[in-house]
C-alpha cells in the first residue's frame, strides 16, 4: 500500500526543458531553498534532445550549439545544485499554487510558494486543420517525426510531402533527405515562408526542394497507409482552387503549421489566457493568478531556445522575491498590439525595471519601424511574421511611460517576399 | 489441410456491435459459441465509426423491426451498460424547431412517439425554459421536442465490454479470422475454412456489417445487397465540454442522423453529420465541403459560440443497411444460417437485436436454448487513471507503478493502462487508442504515438517496423534510420 505524499516547497518548475532548467537553476541561486523540477518525460530537455542540428546557444552560450549540447549545459549547472529533478512526473492539476502530480511512486502533492510554468507548446495537428480526405497510417507532426527519427532511430516513410514551412518543417526536410529519404515537395498556405531565412536557405534552397507558396494540402489519399497527397493552389480566402490539384506519390505527410503553448494546467487555476494562447503575463514574467510565473513557449513560440531560458530565469529570479515578499510592482500600465502586430509581451508592466518587448508582426514589410508607445521606435530593413522583433527598453526609458502603451509597425509592402 | 480449430454450436462472423450482442446473449446459455472477426481486433469496422447517441426510438412505417429493436434497445442499455462497466451518459436529446413549420413537425412527431410509447417525451415551447436547460442554443430555437431517454455511449466500449462478458462467460473469440469459404451440411451444419483455420458450427450468425453480402454469397445467398450511406463528423476538444447538455439535433436533417451537437462520455463534443450517398461502399474519406461547407456552419446554426478552432478530429462513419428496415431472418438458402444487417441507429439497437436473434430466431430454427446456472454479466473495464479520485490513483500506483507513468499527457493515459490494454487483446494503436484513449486528444498521438509504438513492440515482442497503426499495411514507422543510405549505396535491399 502506498499513501498519497504531501510536500512543502519554495518553487516548483513545471517542464524541464531549456525553460524550466534555466528556471529551476536560477530560483536557486536566487535564494529559494527548496526547488523542485517537474518533467513529464522520460529525459530533461524537452523538444531539444531531439533538436540535434546546430544553431542553438549564440545568445547564451555565446557559442554555436547543438540541441543536445545545449541542454547537457544546464542538465551539467543543475546537476550542481540540490535542485529536487522529477522525470517521467506528469502534473495533473493545479489549484492555486498547490500541484498534484503522478510518478511511479505514487500521487504526490506539492505547496509550492510560488510556480513557474515551463510546459512550453505542441504542434498543431491535421485534425486541427482540418485536412480531409483518407486517414490512413503515415500522417505526422513535424516534431513527432523528429523525435522517432533522432532519438528513437526509425524513418517514417520513404517519400515525404511537408506541409508548413514552419522551422520544424524546413529542419524536417534537410534532415530526411540527408538519410535518404525523398522530400517530394514542402507547401506553404501563407505567400510566404513561415520559418527563419536562415533554415529556408539552409534546409531548403540548398537542398533543391520543390517549395509551392499559396497552396495547401487538399486530400490524402491510402486506405491504410498514406498513398498520395493532394495539393491545390489557394484562393484569398485561404481556400482551395478546384483545377488546381497536384498529386504526389509519398508514403508520408509531415505537418509543420504551427505550434500552441499548452496551458491546460494554466487555465485550470484561473490563469487568464492571451488570443495567442499563452498566459497574460507582466513585465515580472508573473500571470493573473498571484504567485504563478511563466517563462518561455509556454508564454509565446520563440524563434530561440536561448531566450526561452532568458525569459525564464527572469521568471524564477521573480518569484524568489515573490516569495520574499519584495516583489517590485509599482504601477500597472497595459500593452497593446496595435498596426501589423499580431502580438505583443509583456501585456502589462508593473515596475520600474528594464524590459525586453517581444513581438511578431502580422505582414511582412521593409523599412519598417516599431513604435512603443510615443518614446521608443526602432528601424528595421524588413520584418516578417517569422522572425520575432525583441526590443529592449532601459530603465530609465520605461519610467516615461504612464499610460496604455500601443505597439505599431509602419512600412512599405514587400512586394519581393 | 487446415487443422480444425474449433467445433461451436453457434459462430458469429463479424465482431461490430451487432456480432458482439449477439454472443454475449449468447453466452448465458449452455451451449459452445465462438466470434470470428477478420480484422486484428474488435470493433473495427462500422461501429467505430459510430457516433454512440442512443436513440429513444423514431418509428417509421415502413420499418418494423427497427422500430421495435431501437426502443427496447434504447431502454436495454443502462443497465448493460453498468453491468459492463461502459460510460454511459442519459443526457436527453432537443429536436428544434426554428419556425412554426417545424414546430408542428415536432407536435406531430410527439403524438407519434407517445402512440408508441416512448417514455421520458415532452414538447419545451417555453423559450426561457429551454435556455435554461441549454443556455448556449440558438436565440432563432422557438421549441423543442425533449427526449429523456436519449443516451450517450462509448461505441467500442461497449464493443469490448460485450465480447470481454462473453469470452468471460465461455465463448472464444478469433481475431484475423477471414471467412474464406463456407460448406453447408444439412444435418450438422456448416465447416468454415478461415485465414485462422476451420471451423465446424451447426449455427451461423452473420453480423458481417459492411461484408455480410459477401459472407452470405458463400453459401450462394444471394437474397440482399449490401449498401449504406457516409457520415462525416468532427470531434471537438473537450475544452467546450459542456456546450451543450444535450444531443440538440436540427429538425431539418432527414433521418435518424442529422445535423446535431452532442456531448461524448468523454467530454469531447460530436459534430455531425454529412450525410451522403458515395459510390464507394464503405468510403470513409473526409471532404472539404463536408466538413467546412456543411456541419461547422450547420451545427454553428444550432449552437452559435461553437468555435471552430477546436476542432480535433474529423472522420467518417459508414452506416451499412439492407433496405428500408433491418433485415434480421433466416437466409432463403439455408435456415441454419442467419442474416443480420442493421441501419441507422442499429447501434442504439444492438442489445435488442443479440436478444431477439437469440432467443426467437435460433430457437425458431432449431436451436435448443438451456440457461447456464452459473452466467456472471460482470466485467470490469481497464482501470483509467484519468477518472480515479486521487486516492484510487495512489492505491493503483501502489499495486502498480506502470499506472503512475504517464504516457498520453492529453488524455492523462497511463502505461499501466496501455499494457493492460494489450493483455486484453489490442494489438494495433488503435486498439490501444479505442481501449485506453491514448492519442485521442487534442494533440491527436503526436506525443504519445512513439511512446505507444515502442510499449506495443515490448510488449507484442515484434519490431517498431512491424507495429501497425489498424492492421495489415497500416505500419507506422517503415525503416531504421540509415537503412535508406545502405539502400542506397548498395543497390538493392
Amino acid at each position: 500500500m502506498s499513501g498519497i505524499i504531501e510536500r512543502s516547497v519554495d518553487v516548483a518548475v513545471i517542464g524541464g526543458g531549456p525553460g524550466g532548467l534555466g528556471a529551476a537553476i536560477k530560483a536557486r541561486e536566487a535564494g529559494a531553498k527548496n526547488v523542485v523540477l517537474l518533467e513529464r518525460s522520460e529525459e530533461l530537455g524537452g523538444m531539444l534532445p531531439q533538436c540535434i542540428h546546430n544553431g542553438f546557444g549564440l545568445h547564451y552560450f555565446k557559442e554555436e550549439l547543438s540541441g543536445p549540447a545545449y541542454i547537457h549545459r544546464l542538465v551539467k549547472e543543475l546537476a550542481k545544485t540540490d535542485v529536487d529533478v522529477m522525470t517521467q512526473t506528469m502534473a495533473i492539476k493545479l489549484e492555486g499554487t498547490r500541484i498534484t502530480a503522478l510518478t511511479e511512486k505514487t500521487l504526490t502533492r506539492i505547496n509550492a510558494k510560488a510556480v513557474i510554468l515551463g510546459m512550453g507548446c505542441r504542434e498543431r495537428s491535421r485534425g486541427n486543420i482540418r485536412i480531409p480526405g483518407h486517414r490512413p497510417a503515415g500522417v505526422f507532426t513535424a516534431g513527432t517525426a523528429q523525435r522517432l527519427i533522432n532519438v528513437e532511430g526509425y524513418i517514417p516513410g520513404k517519400k515525404v510531402v511537408i506541409l508548413g514551412s514552419g522551422d520544424i518543417g524546413m529542419i524536417m526536410a534537410r534532415r530526411l533527405t540527408l538519410e535518404g529519404a525523398e522530400v517530394v515537395c514542402l507547401v506553404e498556405l501563407l505567400p510566404f515562408i513561415g520559418g527563419l531565412i536562415r533554415n529556408e536557405v539552409q534546409c531548403l534552397r540548398d537542398f533543391n526542394i520543390p517549395v509551392y507558396t499559396s497552396h495547401t494540402v487538399s486530400d490524402v489519399i491510402g486506405k491504410n497507409r498514406v498513398e498520395k497527397v493532394v495539393i491545390s493552389q489557394i484562393d484569398k480566402e485561404l481556400k482551395p482552387i478546384p483545377g488546381t490539384e497536384k498529386e504526389f506519390e509519398a508514403d508520408t505527410l509531415l505537418l509543420s503549421v504551427g505550434l500552441i503553448p499548452e496551458n491546460e494546467l494554466s487555465t485550470m487555476t484561473g490563469v487568464k489566457l492571451e488570443p495567442t494562447g499563452g498566459p497574460q503575463v507582466d513585465d515580472l514574467w508573473q500571470t493573473s493568478v498571484s504567485g504563478i510565473f511563466a517563462g518561455g513557449n509556454v508564454v509565446h513560440v520563440h524563434d530561440l531556445a536561448d531566450y526561452v531560458t532568458e525569459s525564464s530565469e527572469m521568471a524564477a529570479v521573480n518569484a524568489v522575491k515573490y516569495i520574499n515578499g519584495y516583489l517590485p510592482v509599482e504601477r500597472k500600465v497595459n500593452v497593446k498590439g496595435g498596426k501589423n502586430i499580431r502580438y505583443v509581451v509583456p501585456n502589462t508592466i508593473v515596475s520600474n525595471q528594464p524590459v525586453s518587448f517581444f513581438m511578431r508582426v502580422t505582414w511582412p514589410l521593409k523599412n519598417a519601424t516599431v513604435r512603443i508607445g510615443g518614446l521608443v521606435s526602432k528601424k528595421y530593413a524588413f520584418v516578417r511574421p517569422s522572425e520575432q522583433i525583441r526590443i529592449d527598453v532601459p530603465a530609465e526609458m520605461m519610467k516615461g511611460f504612464r499610460e496604455d502603451i500601443i505597439v505599431n509597425c509602419d512600412g512599405e509592402e514587400d512586394v519581393a517576399r | 489441410m487446415q487443422k480444425v480449430a474449433g467445433k461451436f454450436d453457434v459462430i458469429v462472423i463479424g465482431a461490430g456491435v451487432a456480432g458482439a450482442a449477439v454472443i454475449r446473449e449468447l453466452s448465458k446459455y449452455n451451449l459452445s459459441a465462438a466470434i470470428l472477426e477478420k480484422e486484428p481486433d474488435v470493433c473495427f469496422g462500422a461501429t467505430k465509426g459510430t457516433h454512440g447517441i442512443v436513440h429513444c426510438g423514431f418509428p417509421v412505417d415502413d420499418a418494423p423491426i427497427k422500430n421495435r429493436t431501437e426502443m427496447k434497445g434504447c431502454l436495454m442499455m443502462e443497465q448493460a451498460c453498468a453491468d459492463l462497466d461502459v460510460p454511459y451518459q442519459k443526457a436527453g436529446k432537443l429536436l428544434v424547431a426554428f419556425n412554426e413549420e417545424e414546430l408542428r413537425a415536432l407536435q406531430k412527431a410527439l403524438v407519434s412517439l407517445k402512440r408508441n410509447g416512448v417514455p421520458g417525451v415532452e414538447l419545451v415551447t417555453d423559450k426561457d425554459r429551454l435556455r435554461v436547460m441549454e443556455p448556449n442554443i440558438s436565440d432563432q430555437v422557438i421549441a423543442a421536442l425533449h427526449t429523456a431517454n436519449t443516451a450517450v455511449v462509448s461505441p467500442w466500449g461497449l464493443v469490448f465490454g460485450l465480447i470481454e462478458n462473453a469470452v468471460a462467460n465461455g465463448a472464444k473469440l478469433y481475431i484475423d479470422a477471414k471467412v474464406q469459404s463456407i460448406t453447408a451440411n444439412n444435418e450438422s451444419g456448416f465447416l468454415l475454412q478461415t485465414s485462422a483455420g476451420s471451423f465446424a458450427a451447426g449455427y451461423i450468425v452473420n453480423a458481417a456489417g459492411l461484408f455480410a453480402g459477401k459472407v452470405a454469397g458463400l453459401i450462394k445467398d444471394n437474397s440482399f445487397v449490401v449498401s449504406g450511406t457516409r457520415q462525416q463528423r468532427i470531434v471537438m476538444d473537450k475544452k467546450i465540454e459542456g456546450i451543450v447538455r444535450h444531443v440538440v439535433r436540427d429538425l431539418r436533417a432527414t433521418g435518424a442522423h442529422g445535423d446535431f451537437v452532442s456531448p461524448t462520455v468523454y467530454g469531447d463534443i460530436l459534430l455531425g453529420a454529412k450525410v451522403e450517398n458515395v459510390p464507394e461502399v464503405g468510403d470513409l474519406r473526409t471532404t472539404r465541403e463536408g466538413l467546412d461547407g456543411w456541419i461547422l456552419p450547420r451545427c454553428r446554426r444550432l449552437i452559435p459560440s461553437l468555435p471552430p478552432q477546436m476542432s480535433i478530429k474529423p472522420f467518417s462513419g459508414y452506416i451499412p443497411k439492407a433496405g428500408a428496415d433491418y433485415l434480421i431472418k433466416p437466409s432463403p438458402v439455408n435456415s441454419r444460417f442467419i442474416n443480420i444487417v442493421l441501419g441507422g441507429s442499429g447501434f442504439s439497437a444492438s442489445l435488442a437485436v443479440g436478444e431477439y436473434v437469440v432467443n426467437e430466431i435460433l430457437p425458431s430454427v432449431g436451436l435448443q436454448l438451456q440457461k447456464k446456472p452459473g452466467f456472471n454479466p460482470i466485467r470490469k473495464d481497464i482501470p483509467h487513471i484519468h477518472d480515479l479520485t486521487d486516492e484510487e490513483r495512489a492505491e493503483l500506483i501502489g499495486k502498480d507503478p506502470l499506472y503512475g507513468h504517464i504516457v498520453c499527457r492529453c488524455e492523462t493515459v497511463s502505461e499501466g493502462e496501455i499494457v493492460e490494454a494489450i493483455r486484453r487483446g489490442a494489438r494495433t494503436r488503435d486498439g490501444v487508442k479505442f481501449r485506453t484513449r491514448s492519442g485521442m486528444g487534442r494533440c491527436q498521438g503526436g506525443f504519445c504515438g512513439p511512446r505507444v509504438l515502442r510499449i506495443l513492440s515490448r510488449e507484442l515482442g515484434i519490431p517498431v517496423e512491424q507495429v501497425t497503426r489498424k492492421g495489415e499495411g497500416s505500419t507506422e514507422v517503415l525503416y531504421r534510420t540509415k537503412e535508406l543510405l545502405k539502400e542506397a549505396k548498395g543497390g538493392s535491399k
